[in-house]
């Protein structure tokens, strides 16, 4: 099931709030969310239900062996259980075809390759659960004694496809104890539907234009329609995962959990570095937690610790060498980054912003083509194609001008320009945000309808 | 009292009707507007259920019954259309992908059937690029000259079967590309033309109505609709006059007939782009009635039992279902009985175009038996024998005879049925984007029921017929 669709929207969601709510026992109100979430999963995945189960049982029972080992070997032996069996399980189920092919580059192997479809969210999901019996291990958290609560922790609906990857610690205090707050729900209906219509009102039609001028014949494409076409990729990415973690994050606190954000107008980055501080910042805090520390961080073989972050992250986010390559370009960069700080602070802001920009444009390309014919094709066109604007390219940005308008509006992070607006705003917002949130529902409501379907991007991750 | 205490409760209330007002509102089955049937609530089956069908098909029942849906969708359009400034473009090119599910499933013939099959004439399938020119959509399909013979082949075999009996007609329409207004589409104009004429050339015995040739002299005038892949009742009129001169009957003038209009016709066309600047232009939709008494009956897909009352104008059709108006809709066979009393017998074999065409001869024959081969499973030359009849006459969009696919069929119906339509071959491929019926919306199994009428259609007709 996805956020963005009208029986999640007008079912499933309100059904799931009355029901969670009907009762003020928490065990309950723990059983109701964790059934609802394992009805969210099985919608679509109902076999692959049995593997969050199982990986949620298993390392529920990890963290209270390494908590009743805790100091002797049979605790290291479990947690080194825990990460082979969750990484075994992703290596299996994501990367299986993709190691198949490159051994079978060079050797000829006796099977054939495994055909298996990738269960949805497994790469959130196992990161959440490694990172629990990492911190229990680590002494940094409490094994989780509750089973309902921890089977909840790892399979909440709002964040169990795409994420944020939600730390343990994070949540550890609300799993149990989570106070009933009419304003923190509302600010949780508030979020959810500006995520929906981030999603719907601009992912969606951005992402129409870009299959018109990406995935159509690449040779008639002109140079300009390249840089748009992906200019808009970029557009399009930013607003489904951006809008998808708002509507997490919201639906989170409509039942009264407060998780991490996840993005930090990434656009207005002034480095390479910056963005990833701002983007997708649950798995940049991930890899920097449990890879980049413990490799050295900036104490020890800094570059090497770099490099092997990024070329994880690109892994992460698919079985393909393409996304190897776009984590390195981006190890790449760090690293010039890293080494030319004192040009850079004396560098105008306004061009780092352009920099990055550029930068991270080009790189959405990597990312968009995972064939490396295309990309290569692509690339051709992008810097020696026509130079001329097509015909079709003009209408589109005339007929979508508000629209792309709108978009650049949003990236732009106003709070960091203001930072007194919000409170300044705070009783507008008391009349306004019944308004907006109509409109916004209303809007998204109505593209909804008649639509095709249209998941988030990083499902497929 | 906190506003958020308040807000909270009230938008959850709002959320909680939606579901309540699908449980309690009038169900709709179908989508005009869409031309397509809309989703059921799925009966639960394990098997559903572990491959991810159940879980899709009720989102897909949300997508299709929300409250006011049609409204609404009318809405998105109209947000669609604030994103932007539209500068006046007289020329321009949609991408129009497939549309999202099966259209209509015909294997459940219900009480929709009439409806149905009218529907089922469009292929939603069809996905590439459209022309848009000053509000009206033209698709960019015009013919193949290498199918002609293969039509032209089957129409011979007719009229060496039916030698001395009955003439046998080729009246197939062109596509609305031949009517371009613009001049740098003249090659789809001409190879319309080329694909007619080998149609022409390889007959032997049938005799050729120069549909197009009448057509290109009546240019000004609108012979295609913009938002839709028909022809328009002058368009059709060109069809009917060709098909006089070869058949030697002189014609009815359209001032000797009566004139009637419908406004706001958003047709095939505009469903598939949902463009705003096509809905600005929707159609006029004007027929003309000759003053001749007639009545008609159709039947199901085999049998000639139960007939059920039809009329040869449905009046009441209004909105996206105008084109019903002719014959009321498709049918697999329909009986129209005239007050000429001249003993002069006809058979039409049709796609959707020849319902506007065949209401034009009710002036010269007493009898015509409109058979729609893409339903029909009745043995067409049994009939044609039974009845004496004089004439057959093949009256079609180019699309219907650019398909072995529908050229099977035709043959086919002379024996009786469809039919499987046998596998796409290469040459089919070539006109793979053309608006023919895909394999899934070919009737299955022979169905004896009578496609009956939906209640509310069959008090319209009956209240068409008592206004004739």
């Amino acid at each position: 099931m996805v956020f963005s669709s009208l029986a999640f929207i007008y079912g499933f969601l309100p059904l799931c709030v009355l029901l969670y709510y009907a009762t003020k026992v928490m065990a309950i109100r723990n059983l109701t969310l964790l059934l609802f979430s394992y009805l969210f999963y099985a919608w679509g995945e109902p076999f692959w239900v049995l593997l969050l189960a199982f990986s949620s049982v298993f390392d529920y029972a990890n963290g209270l062996l390494i908590a009743k080992f805790r100091g002797t070997w049979k605790a290291k032996g479990v947690l080194i259980g825990s990460i082979v069996v969750n990484f075994g399980m992703l290596a299996a189920f994501k990367y299986g075809g993709f190691l198949y092919d490159n051994i079978a580059y060079f050797i000829k192997l006796p099977f054939a390759r495994p055909e298996v479809d990738l269960p949805i969210g497994i790469s959130f999901y196992t990161f959440q659960t490694v990172s629990y019996t990492l911190d229990v291990y680590r002494n940094e958290v409490k094994a989780q004694k509750n089973f309902v609560a921890f089977m909840m922790f790892v399979s909440m609906f709002p964040q169990l496809v795409a994420g944020p990857i939600v730390r343990y610690n994070a949540v550890e205090d609300q799993l149990l104890k989570r106070d009933f707050n009419w304003d923190r729900i509302w600010s949780g209906v508030n979020r959810f539907a500006f995520g929906l219509f981030k999603k719907v009102f601009i992912a969606n039609a951005t992402g129409a234009l870009v299959g018109k001028y990406l995935d159509t014949q690449l040779m008639d494409l002109t140079s300009p329609d390249a840089w748009i076409g992906i200019a808009l990729f970029s557009i399009q990415l930013y607003f489904d995962f951006s809008g998808y973690s708002d509507m997490a994050i919201g639906l989170a606190r409509m039942f009264g959990f407060e998780l991490e954000e996840n993005f930090r107008h990434p656009y207005a980055a002034i480095s390479v570095a910056d963005f990833y501080r701002r983007w997708h910042i649950s798995l940049g805090r991930f890899f920097r937690d449990y890879v980049y520390i413990p490799l050295g961080g900036n104490r020890r073989m800094q570059d090497r610790n770099i490099f092997v972050v990024w070329a994880l992250t690109g892994l992460w986010h698919g079985a393909s060498w393409n996304f190897v390559m776009w984590g390195l370009y981006f190890g790449v960069f760090m690293l010039i980054e890293k080494y030319s700080m004192p040009v850079l602070n004396k560098t105008p802001r306004f061009i780092k912003h352009i920099y990055t920009l550029i930068l991270i444009v080009f790189s959405r390309s990597i990312f968009y083509y995972v064939d490396f014919g295309q990309l290569q094709e692509f690339w051709r066109h992008l810097f020696y194609g026509r130079a001329a604007l097509s015909e079709g390219m003009v209408l589109d940005l005339y007929n979508h001008c508000f629209l792309l308008a709108l978009a650049v509006l949003l990236c732009i992070p106003w709070d960091e320009i203001f930072p007194s607006a919000e409170q300044r705003l705070q009783p507008a917002y008391k009349w306004l945000s019944l308004p907006a949130v109509i409109a916004m529902m209303l809007v998204s409501t109505v593209l909804l309808v008649g639509d095709t379907y249209n998941p988030f991007i990083y499902f497929r991750f | 009292m906190k506003a958020s205490k308040l807000y909270t409760p009230l938008v959850f209330l709002a959320l909680l009707a939606v579901p309540i007002a699908m449980l309690i509102g009038e169900k709709q089955s179908i989508s005009m507007d869409e031309k397509r049937k809309l989703a059921e609530w799925p009966s639960f089956s394990w098997e559903d259920w572990t491959s991810g069908a159940y879980g899709a098909a009720i989102d897909d029942y949300f997508d299709d019954h929300l409250p006011v849906r049609e409204v609404v969708m009318h809405w998105a359009d109209g947000v669609k259309y604030a994103w932007g400034v539209h500068p006046v473009v007289a020329e321009r090119k949609v991408v129009v992908k497939p549309a999202k599910r099966e259209p209509l499933d015909t294997s459940k013939a219900g009480s929709d059937s009439a409806r149905m099959n009218y529907l089922n004439d469009f292929d939603e399938s069809y996905s590439g690029e459209m022309l848009i020119i000053d509000g009206a959509v033209y698709t960019q399909n015009s013919g193949n000259p290498a199918m002609s013979p293969s039509f032209a082949k089957m129409l011979n075999e007719y009229a060496e079967k039916l030698k001395g009996h009955t003439r046998v007609f080729s009246c197939v329409a062109p596509l609305s590309s031949a009517f371009i207004p613009v001049e740098k589409y003249a090659h789809l104009r001409q190879r319309n033309k080329s694909t007619l004429e080998a149609i022409r050339d390889n007959l032997q015995g049938p005799l050729f109505c120069d549909v197009m040739g009448e057509m290109l002299q009546k240019q000004n005038q609108k012979l295609f609709f913009g938002t839709d892949h028909h022809w328009t009742a002058r368009g059709a009129y060109c069809g009917y006059v060709s098909f006089c001169k070869a058949a030697g009957f002189a014609p009815v003038k359209l001032e000797q007939m009566t004139r009637k209009v419908k406004t706001g016709f958003l047709g095939s066309l505009y469903s598939l782009t949902r463009d705003a600047t096509v809905r600005e232009h929707a159609d006029t939709f004007e027929y003309f009635k000759p003053r001749i008494e007639a009545s008609a009956v159709r039947f199901g897909e085999s049998n000639l039992e139960r007939p059920m009352k039809s009329s040869v104008f449905c009046e009441s059709f209004r909105g996206s279902a105008c084109y019903m108006t002719f014959i009321c809709g498709d049918a697999p066979l329909i009986k129209i009985t005239t007050g000429v009393k001249n003993g002069r017998k006809a058979a039409v074999v049709k796609n959707s175009m020849g319902n506007a065409f065949s209401v034009y001869l009710i002036s010269h024959y007493e009898e015509i038996w409109v058979f729609d081969y893409r339903y029909s499973k009745h043995v067409m030359l049994d009939i044609i024998y039974d009845r004496e009849i004089d004439d057959l006459i093949f009256a079609l969009g180019m699309y219907g005879a650019m398909s072995n696919g529908t050229i099977h069929m035709m043959r086919k119906l002379g024996e009786g049925g469809v039919g499987m339509r046998p596998r796409r071959t290469e040459s089919d491929s070539i006109q793979s984007d053309s608006l023919i019926p895909a394999p899934s919306q070919i009737p299955a199994a022979p169905n004896d029921s009578v496609i009956p009428l939906v209640p509310d259609v069959i008090d319209k007709i009956e209240n068409d017929s008592n206004g004739e």
